[in-house]
C-alpha cells in the first residue's frame, strides 16, 4: 500500500476535494483493547454524518484521531485532502470541533472567549469583531456578548461552544454529542441552529456523535453505526429503517385474554416477536414494508374481542440501532 | 466565494503572535476576574514579611541571668559593673545578684534563669576566670549572653571600664527594619513564586482537568507557540504581583535612594525572573493531569527554590550540596539583583550577567518543555 502519510503533500491537489473527510482503515490500539478496528467512510462536502454507538463503541476516539488530538495505530484519515497525521496544521485550520469538554472560560465574557478563539486561527481586529457579532447572533446570544459566561444556562453554553467552533468558518465540524444533558426546548434550537449554519454555508460537513436517535434522524443525512470498534452498518436512516427485518411495532389491549387460537390467527397475519405483556396486552411487529396493527386490530374485533387500547408505533432508527448493537448493557 | 478566503490559513509568524496575545489575554481577564487571586498572591509574601521579619530576627531582651560573685574583688567588681550596664542601658539581660553558685544553677536547671555566671574565689586575668553556665537548649539567648559576658570579661581583665563597650552598642527604634529591608527583594522573589504557581502551574493543570485545553490543542497554533503563549502569560501575572510588591518595599521600607535607572533595571529583573519561575513551573507540568500533583509539588517547589535563593540567609554560609542547588536556582539571581539594584546602590549594568542566566534559563526550560509536551489527549 503507498504510503499516503508522506506522500500526500504531492497528492494533496489530486485528492478529491469534494469529499470532506476520507477516512481508510483507522485503527486505533491502547494496549490490547482495540478502540477502533479499521474504521473506513467518507463524508462529502454539505453533508451532515452521523456517528451512533454504545458508550465505550469508539465514536470518541475516532473523533479524537480525526482532529488531531491522537494519533492512529494504523489505517489513514484526510480532512479536505490533508492527512491528519503528517498534515496536522493544516487539518487543524480546516476543522472546528465542539467537543464534549467545555472550552469555554466561565470568567470571561463570551465575546472575550470568542476572540482568544479567534486569534488561535489568525483572526484579528474588525474582522474579528464582525465575526464574532455574526456568530453569536447566528447561535441566538447576540444581546449577551458582553456578559460573563459563567451567567448562561447550560444550554446557552453549548450554543457558545458552537459558535467557538464554527468561528473561523471551518470546512468541517465536529460535534461530540452536542445536545447531551439538555432540556427539549434548548435541543431543539441546537437543532434549528445547526440547520441555519448549514444553509449559511452550504459546503461545511458535519460530523456528529450522539445517544439521540430521533437527533441522528431529524439531522443526518447519513449515519453509521459504530460498535466495538466497528462500522456495522453505514447509510441514510431512511434506508436503514426499510433495511430492518421488523416493521411497525403495535401493542394491543383487549377486554378479555386471547386465546391461543386466536392469537395464532393474528400471527398468521405476518406478526413477528410476539411479546404477552399481560393476559390481556400483547405487543408484536410486523414484517418490513408491511403495516399489520390495524389489520390485527380489526381480525381480534371479529373474533368477539373489544379493543381497549391500540398503539401503532413506526419504525425507529432506534429499532435499527438495538437490532444492530443489540439490547445487552455495556459493561466499562 | 468570498467565505472561502477566510478559510486560507494565517501566516505562522502571524499564528505564533497572535497565539501568544489570546493566551495572555486571557491570563490577564482571568486575573481581573478573580481578584482574590492577586490579594491572595500578594497578601502571602507581605504575612511572610511581617511575621519572619519581627520573629526572626528581633534584637533579644530581658534575657534571665544570674551573678554569683564568689570572688569580692576590684575585677569582680567591674564584671558587676558591666552586667549591670547590660541590664539598664540595652536590657539584654535582667540580672539577679545570687549568693550561692548551688541555688543558682539550681534554679538554672528549673528555667528560672538562661545563664548563670560564677565569678570565682581569686578572680584574676591570669586566671580563675569567670564560668559561664548557660540553657544551651536556646541556642540564641545561650549564645548572645555568652558573647556579651566575655566581652565584658575581656574589657575587664585588660583593666578596663567594660561599660564602654555595653554603651557602645547603639540602640535602635525598631531594631528589626534592617532584616525588614534585608529581606524585601526575598518577598518580591516570594510574590513572583507565587504569582507564576497561580497563575502558570495551577491555570494549565486547571485547563487540563477541564478541558479548556482541548479547545487550544484542535486550533493549527504549534506547540511552541502554546508553550510559549503559557510561559509569558504566567509571568504576565507573576510580573505583576511582583511588581506591586515592589513598590510596596521601595515605599514602606527604609533604604537607600534609588535611582530611575536602578528601579527600571529591578522591573526588568522582576519579569525576568518570573519568566525562569513560570518556565519551571510549566516544565513541572508538561505532562501532569491532577491538581492534586500541584499540592504536593508546591512545598517542595517552595523548599528547593526559596530558601537556597539566600532570600532569608547569605548563600556563603550554606553547605556545597546546597550552594550547588543557589547557583543554578533563578530566584538567587533575582534576590541578588535586586539587592545590589535595591540596597546596595549598583548601577543596572551589574545585573546584565544575571539576566542573561535567567534568560538562558527560561530557553533551556522552555525547550525541554516543548518536547515533553504532548499534545494529544
Amino acid at each position: 500500500m503507498l504510503n499516503w502519510g508522506s506522500m500526500s503533500r504531492w497528492f494533496t491537489d489530486s485528492r478529491d476535494r469534494s469529499l470532506s473527510i476520507e477516512v481508510d482503515r483507522l485503527t486505533k490500539r491502547f494496549g490490547d483493547f482495540v478502540a477502533d478496528d479499521a474504521v473506513s467512510f467518507s463524508v462529502a462536502s454539505g453533508e451532515t454524518y452521523g456517528l451512533l454507538g454504545p458508550n465505550g463503541a469508539g465514536k470518541t476516539t475516532l473523533i479524537r484521531m480525526l482532529t488531531t488530538l491522537l494519533p492512529p495505530t494504523s489505517g489513514s484519515a484526510w480532512i479536505r485532502g490533508h492527512d491528519v497525521v503528517a498534515e496536522k496544521p493544516a487539518v487543524r485550520s480546516a476543522i472546528g470541533t465542539v467537543s464534549q469538554a467545555v472550552t469555554t472560560d466561565e470568567n470571561l465574557t463570551l465575546e472575550e472567549n470568542l476572540s482568544v478563539q479567534g486569534k488561535m486561527y489568525g483572526l484579528w481586529g474588525h474582522r474579528l469583531s464582525e465575526r464574532i457579532a455574526r456568530r453569536l447572533s447566528q447561535v441566538g446570544l447576540a444581546d449577551r456578548g458582553r456578559q460573563l459566561t459563567r451567567q448562561l444556562s447550560g444550554g446557552m453554553r453549548r450554543r457558545l461552544e458552537i459558535a467557538r467552533g464554527v468561528l473561523h468558518s471551518p470546512h468541517v465540524l465536529f460535534l461530540d454529542e452536542p445536545t447531551t444533558g439538555l432540556d427539549p426546548q434548548s435541543r431543539r434550537a441546537i437543532w434549528d441552529m445547526l440547520g441555519e449554519l448549514k444553509a449559511d454555508d452550504p459546503a461545511l460537513a458535519v460530523i456528529l456523535t450522539t445517544h439521540a436517535m430521533d437527533e441522528a434522524d431529524f439531522l443526518c443525512d447519513r449515519v453509521a453505526i459504530l460498535d466495538h470498534g466497528r462500522v456495522l452498518c453505514e447509510d441514510s436512516p431512511e434506508a436503514l429503517k426499510r433495511g430492518l427485518a421488523m416493521g411497525e411495532r403495535a401493542e394491543i389491549e383487549t377486554d378479555h385474554p386471547v386465546q391461543q387460537v386466536d392469537r395464532s390467527g393474528v400471527e398468521a397475519l405476518g406478526a413477528v416477536n410476539w411479546r404477552q405483556i399481560t393476559p390481556t396486552v400483547m405487543e408484536f411487529q410486523s414484517r418490513p414494508g408491511e403495516g399489520i396493527g390495524r389489520r390485527a386490530a380489526q381480525d381480534l374485533e371479529e373474533r368477539g374481542y373489544r379493543i381497549l387500547h391500540l398503539t401503532i408505533a413506526p419504525v425507529t432508527l432506534e429499532d435499527v440501532f438495538f437490532s444492530y448493537t443489540g439490547r445487552a448493557l455495556r459493561e466499562s | 466565494m468570498k467565505a472561502r478566503t477566510d478559510r486560507e490559513g494565517a501566516s505562522r509568524p502571524r499564528l505564533a503572535i497572535l497565539g501568544m496575545v489570546a493566551i495572555c489575554q486571557r491570563a490577564y481577564l482571568t486575573l481581573w476576574r478573580q481578584p482574590v487571586l492577586i490579594i491572595s498572591t500578594m497578601l502571602f509574601p507581605l504575612v511572610y514579611l511581617l511575621i519572619l521579619g519581627n520573629a526572626l530576627n528581633r534584637q533579644l531582651r530581658h534575657i534571665p541571668l544570674a551573678v554569683v560573685d564568689e570572688a569580692d574583688n576590684a575585677l569582680s567588681a567591674g564584671c558587676r559593673r558591666g552586667v549591670m550596664a547590660l541590664a539598664s542601658g540595652r536590657e539584654l539581660v535582667t540580672a539577679v545578684f545570687e549568693a550561692d553558685r548551688d541555688t543558682a544553677l539550681a534554679d538554672l536547671r528549673r528555667g528560672r534563669y538562661r545563664g548563670v555566671w560564677i565569678l570565682p574565689f581569686r578572680l584574676s586575668s591570669r586566671g580563675p576566670a569567670p564560668a559561664f553556665v548557660g540553657d544551651n537548649t536556646e541556642r540564641f539567648s545561650y549564645d548572645t549572653l555568652e558573647s556579651a559576658l566575655s566581652q565584658i570579661w575581656g574589657e575587664v581583665a585588660r583593666g578596663r571600664a567594660p561599660e564602654a563597650i555595653v554603651a557602645a552598642v547603639h540602640l535602635e527604634a525598631y531594631p528589626y527594619l534592617d532584616y525588614l529591608t534585608y529581606l524585601g527583594p526575598a518577598v518580591v522573589c516570594l510574590s513572583i513564586f507565587m504569582g507564576s504557581m497561580v497563575s502558570g502551574g495551577l491555570q494549565v493543570i486547571e485547563d487540563r482537568m477541564y478541558g479548556y485545553h482541548e479547545g487550544y490543542l484542535v486550533t493549527p497554533i504549534s506547540t511552541g507557540t502554546l508553550v510559549a503563549g503559557h510561559i509569558l502569560a504566567g509571568s504576565i501575572v507573576a510580573s505583576l504581583a511582583g511588581i506591586l510588591v515592589l513598590i510596596a518595599v521601595l515605599v514602606v521600607l527604609p533604604g537607600p535612594t534609588v535611582s530611575h535607572a536602578a528601579v527600571a533595571a529591578a522591573v526588568a529583573t522582576v519579569f525576568l525572573t518570573s519568566v525562569s519561575i513560570s518556565s519551571i513551573w510549566f516544565l513541572l507540568f508538561a505532562r501532569a493531569r491532577q491538581a492534586s500533583v500541584l499540592r504536593g509539588m508546591f512545598g517542595i517547589i517552595n523548599a528547593l527554590l526559596f530558601f537556597p535563593s539566600g532570600a532569608l540567609y547569605p548563600v556563603e554560609s550554606y553547605p556545597p550540596w546546597l550552594r550547588a542547588i543557589s547557583s543554578v536556582d533563578p530566584l538567587t539571581y533575582g534576590v541578588e539583583s535586586l539587592r545590589d539594584l535595591l540596597l546596595r546602590g549598583a548601577s543596572a549594568a551589574t545585573a546584565y550577567p544575571r539576566w542573561v542566566f535567567l534568560a538562558t534559563f527560561s530557553l533551556v526550560c522552555g525547550v525541554l518543555t516543548k518536547v515533553l509536551f504532548r499534545r494529544e489527549v
